[in-house]
């Protein structure tokens, strides 16, 4: 049977791709926590990381942004959820798409377009200042937070809103009939029924921020958290010290691997699939509650959306070098022209190159788990765990650790940006191919084979083409994350390997906002392209977005 | 030798559950046979096995006249009819039809008159164009319906094709099954576990249970004359009544003696009502007391406490007078013919 040999070779060479991109990499962070400097094994690393008082405020700071993250998202998301699927809401489109723009703009861009408003030197802070209100600038761990429920609310929105327009009207209805108050009615029927949705959300808002790395590092003025030690241990010019940056690395896994763990546990009970024959209805609100709920809405939206319309406001700025002029031109645009056209090319070309192999090896493997299914496929779905545990400045100092020496050489060139695009984003991709076939009844592949195709064949005609839509929507999604992929990145990339997102992280080190604006606008530009093409291709699909 | 013949057919799943365990049938050309049972009874699997979507553990299965195991599904030439349709959403419902066409090399022309004729013959000639998705169930299981008989293929499987209909098109969408089968003449395998329609639309029933063929036969020989307790309960309503002295003094009263019968049954609509000392024409009587009455329309049904046990008795066509209260004395009619016994081994005795 050649049909099953093939499949036996796919089944190799995936173990065999994660062995080489997943294993070694993280088996070599392991093990490089166990060494020191000169070469001897040793705990002490993780001695010193236990009696340090640096690393135990790290250690305490990742978990204080990463719940303060989690409240904030919860309460800015819950709430913008809440007003837009139960009253009604003008422009509720319009609110969604602001959601969006605030999660798939790099998170950094909102670092620095806060800082803009609010920093030492902010437009909005020195505009107070003139009225006489001195404001305390957005620097340190209370300017992380706000950014980070601004950033990450969308999570919690889009999965609640879902939730809450699938609770079916008669369930209210019914404890209405039994004598509930509103409020009850709220506590007792509709919070229960949105509770895995707010959970799901709010935990990966929690994930995503103790993996950031570009906010804490530009907001935090010496506000250390377990990413932002890694990445400063690791790239210190002088004493870089490797062994202990893999430390940081294993316990910031650990961490971020609980979490992990306890959103899948929890949206695995996220199971009340409402029938839909009673939709929920919309309510006119009147009044000044009318307006308080719009203006919650827009408010959210709109904050979450200020980093986006700011830079695409400054990146048409008059400059002169790196300073601010009054007035409007084209300028930052003419040096990315003439002075950045490889940033722009690298960026591409890396996240094409990513996408094209996360479509066809994320198909072919989502393929394999979704239709072979025995002992060897299900230790291979938990295999592709992994990566979702892995902070990306994780990731990157992995393949430093791991094709630095030895059998593969890989650093310096593009191929190891590339592949850890590609080894990050794959799960996703073989996850949705893996449930999208299984949405495909087999009865249907079995049809076209009774009316005298071969399996392959019927694979081929029947099965590629239902799920080519959510394939390309997929590899769509698949380029807004790798075209905004920072932290791993910025560990890897060489100077002819430099990509969009690490130029404008080393702009706005440098205060060169116009340029850096700019870039980020050509970067929103392709994030809203792909994203536009995905929805395209499967229908407005807010949530495919998380 | 029939024309498709399945023997001593076994299929293993796991190390213990036999899917099948020993079954043989026999179909024949342009006969409509129906294999009926409970879910679990293997009859599906069955079906699988012909179709080639799962081989059998051991046994043989022959079309007309040659092995069919050896032949890969895609070349049995075996048009099958799925329980979720199956229809090919990305297709139109033209292409649909067509699809079984175009392997098969038929050129484009013909294509387009047998497609059309297939798709009249199911009444939706003027829906060719659209797409299924939007389709009722009706509608979808029609164009599997023409998909499968337009390639004209040498056997005809349907895996509970009506099962995800609603009552009144199940009826419907049955007669018309049954009209295009006598019509194109293929022989064709149904299953379905549901027994009124295995009644209405088989020249033969197979009825299953746990991976066993309990009788084969035809509507009326399989509802009338079962052969078994477990048919006889699963192919219409039976009462069974209790052993013990009022049984006794019944099967005495009508002079009925069966060495080895340990369970009797009769059916509700062969069983009368009268009125205490009323005529029995004949017939034995069971004393009791009405528990409820249920008034169906064209049918009643009467339960009887009786010392033998709760009896149900149909009465067809109880019109707008016939009506009986809880608690009514009333003697339950017994007819000798209406006896069904059956062995401790299950099996009928006497039939």
């Amino acid at each position: 049977m050649p049909r099953l040999n093939f499949w036996t070779v796919v089944m190799i060479l995936t173990w065999l791709m994660l062995f080489v991109l997943l294993f070694i990499p993280v088996g070599s962070v392991l093990t490089a926590s166990f060494y020191d400097q000169q070469g001897n094994v040793t705990i002490a690393n993780y001695l010193k990381f236990l009696s340090e008082p640096r690393f135990h405020q790290a250690f305490f700071n990742t978990l204080v942004v990463g719940f303060g993250g989690l409240f904030g998202a919860l309460l800015l998301g819950s709430i913008m959820a809440f007003c837009v699927s139960r009253f009604v809401i003008r422009g509720g489109k319009f609110v969604s798409l602001l959601a969006i723009l605030a999660l798939v703009s790099p998170p950094f861009i909102g670092a620095y377009s806060w800082i803009v408003l609010f920093g030492a030197g902010g437009v909005v802070r020195g505009f107070l200042r003139d009225m006489g209100i001195n404001m305390p600038p957005i620097y340190g761990v209370g300017g992380i937070l706000i950014v980070f429920s601004l950033k990450f609310y969308p999570y919690v929105y889009l999965m609640v809103s879902g939730a809450l327009s699938n609770v079916n009207r008669s369930l209210e209805e019914a404890a209405e009939g039994l004598g509930l108050t509103p409020w009850q009615r709220t506590m007792k029927i509709s919070f229960p029924m949105v509770f895995p949705a707010l959970t799901a959300g709010g935990l990966l808002a929690l994930i995503q921020a103790i993996a950031d790395f570009g906010t804490p590092r530009l907001l935090g003025r010496g506000y250390n958290v377990l990413a932002t030690e890694a990445f400063t241990l690791y790239s210190a010019e002088v004493g870089s010290n490797m062994s202990m940056a893999t430390t940081i690395s294993v316990v910031l896994i650990l961490v971020s691997m609980v979490f992990v763990m306890l959103q899948r546990y929890v949206s695995r009970r996220n199971v009340y699939h409402g029938n839909m024959i009673n939709k929920p209805i919309r309510i006119q609100l009147k009044g000044w509650r009318n307006v308080l709920a719009h203006f919650a809405v827009y408010f959210i939206g709109l904050c979450g959306a200020l980093p986006v319309i700011i830079s695409v406001i400054y990146s048409f700025r008059k400059t002169s070098g790196p300073v601010f002029q009054d007035g409007f031109a084209l300028q930052s645009y003419e040096r990315i022209l003439f002075g950045l056209g490889d940033v722009v090319r690298n960026s591409l070309t890396f996240s094409m190159a990513a996408v094209a192999l996360i479509v066809i090896v994320g198909t072919v493997v989502g393929v394999l788990v979704a239709r072979r299914t025995n002992f060897n496929t299900a230790l291979l779905d938990g295999a592709f765990m992994v990566p979702y545990v892995m902070p990306g400045i994780v990731i990157g100092i992995a393949f430093i650790a791991a094709f630095n020496t030895g059998p593969i050489v890989l650093t310096g060139t593009a191929t190891i940006i590339i592949l850890s695009i590609f080894i990050r984003r794959l799960p996703y991709t073989v996850r949705t191919t893996a449930s999208s076939l299984r949405q495909i009844s087999p009865s249907m592949e079995e049809a076209a084979i009774s009316l005298g195709y071969s399996p392959f064949q019927a694979f081929l005609r029947i099965t590629v083409p239902l799920i080519v839509p959510g394939i390309i929507a997929g590899g769509m999604l698949s380029f807004v994350t790798a075209i905004n992929e920072l932290s791993s990145s910025l560990v890897l990339y060489v100077g002819s390997t430099m990509t969009m997102p690490v130029r404008i992280y080393l702009l706005i080190l440098d205060g060169d906002f116009g340029v850096a604006a700019a870039l980020s606008t050509i970067l929103l530009l392709l994030s809203g392209c792909a994203v536009y093409i995905a929805f395209r291709f499967m229908g407005r699909n807010e949530q495919a977005l998380l | 030798m029939s024309y498709l013949t399945v023997s001593n057919a076994m299929k293993r799943f796991g190390p213990e559950f036999m899917a099948l365990n020993g079954v043989s049938v026999a179909v024949e050309r342009g006969e409509f046979f129906t294999l009926l049972g409970p879910s679990g009874c293997g009859k599906t699997t069955l079906l699988r096995s012909i179709a080639g979507f799962n081989d059998l553990t051991s046994g043989d299965i022959t079309l007309d006249g040659a092995n069919l195991r050896i032949v890969p599904p895609h070349q049995r030439d075996i048009g099958m009819v799925f329980q979720d349709y199956a229809v090919f959403p990305h297709l139109s419902v033209f292409e649909n039809v067509a699809f079984g066409l175009k392997p098969r090399k038929v050129p484009a022309a013909e294509i387009k008159t047998r497609v059309t004729q297939a798709l009249d013959a199911v009444r939706l000639g003027a829906m060719a164009d659209r797409l299924p998705a939007a389709m009722s169930g009706g509608q979808q299981q029609r164009i599997g319906l023409a998909r499968a008989m337009v390639i004209k293929p040498r056997l005809l499987l349907m895996d509970e094709p009506l099962s995800n209909l609603d009552a009144k098109l199940r009826i419907e969408l049955r007669e018309e099954i049954r009209d295009i089968q006598k019509q194109v003449d293929i022989a064709t395998i149904y299953v379905t576990h549901d027994q009124e329609e295995a009644l209405a639309i088989s020249d033969r029933i197979c009825v299953m249970n746990a991976g066993r063929i309990e009788q084969v036969g035809t509507p009326p020989e399989i509802y009338g004359d079962p052969q078994t307790r477990f048919v006889a309960e699963f192919v219409g309503t039976l009462n069974t009544f209790a052993p013990g002295a009022a049984l006794d003094a019944m099967l005495s009263q009508l002079g009925l003696s069966l060495p080895g019968a340990t369970v009797w049954t009769a059916r509700p609509e062969r069983l009368g009502l009268a009125a205490r000392g009323g005529d029995t024409g004949g017939a034995a009587t069971l004393e009791g007391t009405i528990a409820k009455f249920t008034y169906l329309g064209r049918e009643a049904h009467v339960q009887v406490e009786t010392p033998a046990g709760l009896v149900v008795v149909q009465i067809a066509n109880p019109g707008m007078t016939l009506t009986h209260q809880p608690g009514e004395q009333v003697s339950v009619l017994v007819p000798r013919e209406a006896l069904m016994a059956f062995g401790a081994d299950n099996i009928r005795i006497g039939g």
